[in-house]
C-alpha cells in the first residue's frame, strides 16, 4: 500500500485539489497532473497514464455530471488506469452506471471521505491496484433498497455488517480489523452468507464485490 | 248557497268578457289582412244602404272598389290612399251634380251618376289615418292637404245644386267633411308620434345598453390582460425562485462545503501526525512511570494528549458539519433534479423507508421550478407513507397528458389521509396551487391510498 502512486486529480475547487495534492505529495505519491474540468483530466489521463485518477462528479461546464462520464470513458479507454470517483452527494444510480460492465479498478466514494486521511489513501490505492471501493452509504442504501429483502432478512446482523463491508471492497484481513474479529471467523462469516444468498464462493476480492454488488442491486 | 252561486254567475260572465274580447283584439292583430278584409266588408255594408235607382250596379261597383283600398292599407299605404283619392277625385268631378254660380268651373263632364260618392268614401279617411300613423308626417300632411282640398272641392261643386246658401249647412258641410279628414290625421299622427316615440325610447336604451356592453368588454378584457400579466409574472417569479435556489446549493457546493471538506481533510491529517508523533495515552504514562522523569515530562504528555483530543473533537465536528450541510443543500435543491425528475425520484425511493416501485414517462422535460416542486411533493408524500400510512410497499407515477404532469403516490397502508389545516398535505396543496396544479385524495378508511398530483409542464 506505501508503494509509489502516480496520480492525476480533477477537481474543480482549487481549495481542494491543492489540498489533496499536497497530501498526497506529503505522502509519498506523485501527483503527476492536477486540473479543474473533464477536458484537461482526460488530457492529462492520456499522457500520462496514471496508477490512478481521482474525479470530482461534478465539474465545469455544467457542473452536473462530467466526472462521473469522464470517468467512464476513461475506465473504457485505459482499464489500467483506476478510477475513482468521489461526489459530494452519493446517489447509487451514479454508483450502478459507473459500475456496470468490469468494476475492477474503480471506487465511489463520498467526499467527505477525505477527512479520514489514511483511510481515502487506502482506498486510492485499492483502486490503483484493480479493487473495488463502495462508500457505504452506497452499501447502505443498496441494503434497504434491495428486492431481495426476504433473503437479506435471513442474514444476522453481523452478517449482514459483514456483507457491507465485502460490498465496499473489504478483504478479509481488513474486514476482520474492522469489526475487530479473527480472520477465521470473517471467513466463516462469509461462506455462511454465500451459501444463504445462493452466490458462488470465491476467493477473488473483486469477484466476491461484484457479487455483492450484483445481489444487492437485483 | 245562493251566494255562491251568484257569485259563480258573475265570475262565469267576467271571465267570458274577460277571456274572449282580447282574444278577438289578439287575432286581429295577429292577422292584419284578415282584419282590414273586414273593415272593407264592414264599409261595404254600411255602404250598401245607398245602392239604390236605376245605377244601383255602377254604385255598388264603385263603393266595393273603394272599400277594397284599405285591404293592402298596412303594406301599401301610399298606393293604397293615392288610388282612393283618385276615385274620390273622379267621383267629385263627374260624379256630383255641378251648380251654376258655383266658384268651381264646370268642367263639362257629362255627369255620371253611378259616381256619386257613397259611404265607401270613408275609405279614404281611414287610408289617411293609416298614412299619418305608418308614414312620415310629410307624407301625411299631403295626403290632408288633398283630403282637405277634395272636401272643398266636393262642397263647392255639390252645396250649390242642392240649393245650400253660404252659412249654416255650408259650415257644417265644411266642418264635417275638413274636420273628418284631420281627426283621421291627428289620430293617425299621434299614433306614429307614440310608435317614433317608443322607437327612439328602444333607440336609445339600445344604444346606453351597448355602451354598458361595451365597458363591461374593456373591462373584461382589461382584467384578463391584468390576468395574463399576473400570471407571467408569477411563473418568471417561481422560475426565479427555483433559479435562485439552485444557485445557491451550487455556491455551497463550491464553497463552504468542499472548504469545509478540505478543512476536515486538513484536521484528519494534524490528527494523524499527532498520533503518529506522540506515544499513545498507555505508552506516555508508561514511560513517565518508567522513566521516573519530572513533573514538566508528565505536563508535556498531558499537553498533547489535550491537543490530541481536541484536534480529534475539531476533526470530528468538522465531518458531522459536512454531513449536516450535505443535508441541509440537498434540502434546498437536490443536485440529482439536474438530471431529471426521474433521476431524482429514483434517489428519492432509494432512500425511502418503504419500498418503492417507480414508474416515470414523461417525454419532455417540465421547467426546473417544476421538476422541483414534483419531487419535493414526491418526498413529503413518500415520508407521510413511512410515517403514518404502515404500509409495506408505494408507489410513485409520473404521466404526462395534455402538457401536464399527473404524479400518483399510492400506498397499501391503512388510509384515512385527509386534509387536515397546517397539516402536510395542507401545505403540499398549497404549494401546487401556486402554479395552478391540483392535488386529489383518495384515501378510505383502511386503505389503500393513491394522492394525485397534477402540475402544469411549466409555471
Amino acid at each position: 500500500m506505501s508503494a509509489q502512486l502516480r496520480i492525476v486529480i480533477a477537481e474543480d475547487a482549487a481549495i481542494m485539489r491543492d489540498g489533496l495534492t499536497q497530501t498526497l505529495t506529503r505522502r509519498g505519491h506523485d501527483v503527476v497532473a492536477a486540473v479543474a474540468d473533464a477536458v484537461s483530466l482526460r488530457q492529462a489521463v492520456d499522457a500520462h497514464l496514471p496508477d490512478v485518477a481521482i474525479i470530482d462528479v461534478r465539474m465545469p461546464p455544467t457542473h452536473t455530471d462530467e466526472g462521473l462520464r469522464a470517468a467512464q470513458s476513461i475506465h473504457a479507454d485505459h482499464p489500467e488506469v483506476g478510477v475513482l470517483v468521489f461526489s459530494q452527494y452519493i446517489e447509487t444510480q451514479s454508483a450502478a452506471e459507473l459500475f456496470a460492465g468490469a468494476p475492477a479498478g474503480v471506487g465511489y466514494l463520498l467526499k467527505d471521505r477525505v477527512a479520514d486521511v489514511s483511510d481515502f489513501i487506502e482506498a486510492i490505492s485499492r483502486v490503483a491496484h484493480g479493487g473495488t471501493v463502495l462508500d457505504p452509504e452506497v452499501v447502505r442504501h443498496l441494503l434497504r433498497a434491495s428486492r431481495q429483502a426476504d433473503s437479506l432478512a435471513m442474514l444476522t446482523p453481523r452478517e449482514r455488517e459483514v456483507l457491507s463491508l465485502i460490498a465496499q471492497g473489504r478483504s478479509n484481513t481488513a474486514i476482520a480489523d474492522a469489526l475487530v474479529i479473527s480472520p477465521r471467523v470473517v471467513e466463516k462469516h462469509v461462506a455462511s452468507i454465500f451459501a444463504k444468498l445462493g452466490l458462488a464462493p470465491s476467493d477473488n476480492d473483486n469477484r466476491r464485490v461484484i457479487a455483492a454488488i450484483k445481489y444487492l442491486e437485483s | 248557497m245562493i251566494r255562491t252561486a251568484g257569485r259563480r254567475t258573475s265570475s262565469l260572465a267576467d271571465s267570458t268578457y274577460a277571456g274572449t274580447v282580447p282574444e278577438v283584439l289578439t287575432w286581429l292583430r295577429r292577422h292584419p289582412w284578415q282584419a282590414d278584409g273586414l273593415l272593407a266588408l264592414l264599409l261595404v255594408v254600411i255602404s250598401s244602404g245607398q245602392w239604390q235607382g236605376h245605377y244601383r250596379v255602377g254604385i255598388a261597383v264603385v263603393s266595393v272598389l273603394l272599400a277594397a283600398t284599405v285591404v293592402p292599407r298596412r303594406r301599401y299605404p301610399v298606393a293604397a290612399f293615392a288610388v282612393a283619392i283618385v276615385i274620390g277625385a273622379i267621383q267629385v268631378a263627374v260624379g256630383v251634380q255641378p251648380a251654376g254660380g258655383s266658384s268651381i268651373p264646370d268642367l263639362g263632364l257629362p255627369a255620371s251618376p253611378s259616381l256619386q260618392p257613397t259611404m265607401a268614401d270613408t275609405a279614404i279617411l281611414i287610408l289617411l289615418y293609416t298614412v299619418a300613423a305608418y308614414r312620415p308626417r310629410r307624407i301625411s300632411l299631403i295626403g290632408l292637404a288633398a283630403c282637405l282640398a277634395g272636401s272643398a272641392a266636393a262642397i263647392a261643386r255639390w252645396a250649390p245644386a242642392h240649393g245650400a246658401h253660404p252659412g249654416g249647412p255650408l259650415f257644417a258641410a265644411a266642418a264635417g267633411l275638413g274636420g273628418a279628414a284631420l281627426t283621421a290625421w291627428v289620430l293617425g299622427d299621434s299614433v306614429a308620434y307614440r310608435y317614433r316615440r317608443a322607437y327612439y325610447a328602444s333607440l336609445e336604451e339600445r344604444a346606453a345598453r351597448l355602451e354598458a356592453e361595451r365597458d363591461a368588454q374593456a373591462r373584461i378584457a382589461q382584467a384578463a390582460e391584468r390576468a395574463r400579466e399576473l400570471q407571467e409574472r408569477r411563473a418568471r417569479v417561481i422560475d426565479e425562485s427555483a433559479a435562485r435556489l439552485r444557485r445557491i446549493e451550487r455556491d455551497l457546493h463550491d464553497g463552504a462545503q468542499v472548504r469545509l471538506a478540505a478543512l476536515a481533510m486538513m484536521l484528519g491529517e494534524i490528527k494523524e501526525s499527532l498520533d503518529a508523533a506522540t506515544p499513545t495515552a498507555e505508552g506516555g504514562a508508561d514511560a513517565s512511570v518508567g522513566g521516573g522523569a519530572g513533573s514538566g515530562a508528565a505536563q508535556g504528555v498531558d499537553e498533547s494528549a489535550r491537543t490530541r483530543m481536541l484536534v480529534a473533537a475539531a476533526h470530528r465536528n468538522a465531518k458531522e458539519t459536512v454531513a449536516e450541510l450535505r443535508d441541509l443543500a440537498r434540502g434546498i435543491h437536490p443536485p440529482v433534479l439536474d438530471r431529471g425528475l426521474g433521476a431524482a425520484l429514483a434517489a428519492l425511493a432509494e432512500t425511502s423507508l418503504v419500498p418503492v416501485g417507480l414508474e416515470v414517462s414523461i417525454a419532455e422535460r417540465p421547467s426546473p421550478a417544476i421538476e422541483a416542486m414534483a419531487y419535493f411533493c414526491a418526498a413529503e408524500l413518500l415520508a407521510n407513507v413511512a410515517k403514518h400510512s404502515g404500509a409495506g410497499r408505494a408507489t410513485v407515477s409520473v404521466r404526462e397528458h395534455d402538457g401536464r404532469i399527473l404524479m400518483t403516490v399510492t400506498d397499501d397502508g391503512s388510509g384515512g389521509a385527509h386534509l387536515a389545516p397546517d397539516g402536510g398535505l395542507a401545505g403540499l396543496l398549497e404549494r401546487v396551487q401556486t402554479v395552478d396544479g391540483r392535488l386529489s385524495i383518495d384515501s378510505p378508511s383502511g386503505g389503500p391510498t393513491a394522492i394525485a398530483i397534477e402540475l402544469p409542464g411549466r409555471a
